[in-house]
């Protein structure tokens, strides 16, 4: 039976079938743009938060182990429907592009804008190259074990080398008030937030130092290790939501 | 095969301004997103036009003008939207559900899209744009009231707002939609109840807030109840999965008897 029904060539929608069933496509398209801008965007925010917020949050040990590590969620749960079950590889890119686009309106509007923060002190940080390679693998090995491992790892690897183009800049040192601090910190010392006290208690702690320049490195292999965990298990959760039950009782 | 063809060919779905007729209420869904980016635009250009000259103090007088009374023109907004809207689409609801046609079932299913389209645009608003300028506004002013120049949009408008439409969005389909009225859809109740929870965390988030004003840490453990109702969004993979396959039987139905 099956050897049977697979000789029967595909048949692609013509006609009035073909033009409904793209204009689904397209309002599919309107609704998951607002979703998971809103939806992607909101789970970034309160967890990743303050380290994509702040130029001087961006620092050597949080910001490359949290970034990946929360970012790879929503792209493992959309991957999870839209790639077995309409063969898509752009689950990853999708979140990822809509974050961004929700991220940069923000960022102009309600810092830049509202509260004058300089534009280049809250600029988002970027990871749509490790989105690009996780749907890649994906759609080239057909495996979850494959992409979680490799998938999870390159996705976390990547986010500093792809990162450092846009924020080496302001990791530049100078010399203010007869000490040393980077472009960066000046940006945070002069416009002072309320968060300024847990800024200093988080990221200017001053300890784990002991490694040196070997921190950032540490912290991104320590990510890639989450990350290849933290994979499976939102593509788990991304098909327990998509679930098509229909129950008699809530 | 032949009942169904008759069927078909005498209740085709109108739809106005030579839309096909699967698009019946595309104008409908056109403009209510116009006048919902009219009311965020107005509210983001209203924040930038008094928060900082009159939402920085909230004991002072030109805060209970500007700020209070807006929450309170969005409280008796809401309380009129909130029955109206329900009520309408529950009393209008279809009593003959299994004498529908296919093709008036597929219209349905295209509304019901785009219903769940305008929640998750109402999400955008709430989940992004005023969810972030929170933090924008938190490290610039002062914690002194749980009525913010932009809590008193985002908590208090935008949170019950979406609600109405993810509400409306799971009403409409299981008062139109044979599928939705027989068995109650899990992922659609999921997509809906989750991000409601994140208005009920409200009240925990601000309890959390009454033992510290000042310090803001907006990636702090008191904000996870948010974190977890959306994650509940991702149950709208099962409604896509759900309305496809219902799609692709109606539409072979209509084809079988063409």
């Amino acid at each position: 039976m099956t050897g049977k029904s697979l000789d029967i060539p595909a048949r692609p929608y013509t006609g009035e079938k073909s033009r409904l069933s793209r204009a689904y496509d397209y309002l599919i398209l309107v609704l998951a743009l607002f979703l998971f801008i809103g939806s992607f965007h909101l789970h970034v925010a309160l967890t990743v938060g303050d380290w994509d917020f702040w130029q001087d949050w961006k620092d050597r040990q949080w910001w490359p182990l949290i970034t990946p590590l929360m970012m790879i969620t929503f792209p493992a749960a959309v991957q999870a429907v839209l790639w077995p079950n309409f063969r898509l590889p752009l689950g990853a890119t999708l979140c990822i592009s809509c974050l961004l686009i929700g991220t940069w309106i923000t960022r102009f509007f309600a810092y830049h804008m509202w509260n004058f923060f300089p534009i280049n002190e809250v600029l988002p940080a970027t990871m749509l190259p490790s989105a690009l390679v996780l749907d890649a693998i994906l759609m080239l090995s057909n495996s979850l074990t494959v992409t979680s491992i490799f998938g999870g790892m390159a996705f976390a690897l990547l986010f500093y080398p792809t990162n450092w183009p846009i924020f080496g800049m302001f990791h530049v040192p100078v010399e203010y008030g007869g000490a040393q601090l980077t472009v960066a910190d000046l940006f945070g010392f002069q416009y002072i937030r309320a968060g300024t006290p847990e800024y200093l208690r988080i990221i200017e702690r001053g300890t784990l130092r002991t490694y040196g320049q070997y921190a950032t490195p540490l912290s991104a292999f320590c990510s890639a290790l989450l990350c290849t965990l933290m994979y499976p298990l939102w593509w788990y959760l991304g098909k327990a939501f998509a679930t098509t039950k229909y129950v008699k009782n809530i | 095969m032949s009942t169904t063809a008759q069927t078909i060919s005498q209740s085709t779905p109108q739809a106005p301004f030579n839309l096909p007729w699967y698009l019946r209420d595309l104008p409908k869904y056109l403009l209510t997103f116009g006048v919902m980016t009219v009311i965020y635009v107005g509210f983001r250009m209203y924040q930038g036009a008094y928060a900082i000259s009159t939402g920085l103090d909230s004991s002072d007088p030109a805060f209970d003008v500007h700020w209070m009374r807006l929450l309170y023109l969005e409280g008796a907004f809401l309380l009129i939207v909130f029955p109206t809207l329900w009520g309408y689409v529950w009393f209008t609801r279809d009593r003959n559900l299994d004498k529908i046609t296919p093709k008036e079932e597929i219209t349905r299913y295209f509304t019901l899209t785009m219903w769940i389209s305008i929640y998750t645009f109402a999400v955008y608003w709430a989940g992004s744009y005023f969810a972030e300028q929170d933090n924008s506004w938190h490290q610039v002013s002062v914690r002194d009231t749980p009525f913010t120049a932009n809590h008193i949009i985002e908590f208090y408008f935008n949170f019950p707002f979406y609600i109405l439409m993810g509400g409306s969005a799971w009403l409409y389909a299981r008062t139109r939609l044979p599928l939705y009225a027989e068995g109650i859809s899990l992922p659609l109740t999921l997509a809906v109840v989750g991000p409601f929870m994140i208005f009920v965390s409200v009240g925990f988030n601000e309890w959390g807030h009454t033992f510290w004003f000042r310090e803001e840490f907006f990636a702090a453990p008191i904000h996870w109840g948010f974190v977890t109702g959306v994650w509940f969004a991702l149950g709208v993979g099962g409604i896509l999965l759900q309305q496809v396959m219902r799609l692709i039987q109606l539409l072979d139905q209509i084809e079988d008897a063409a």
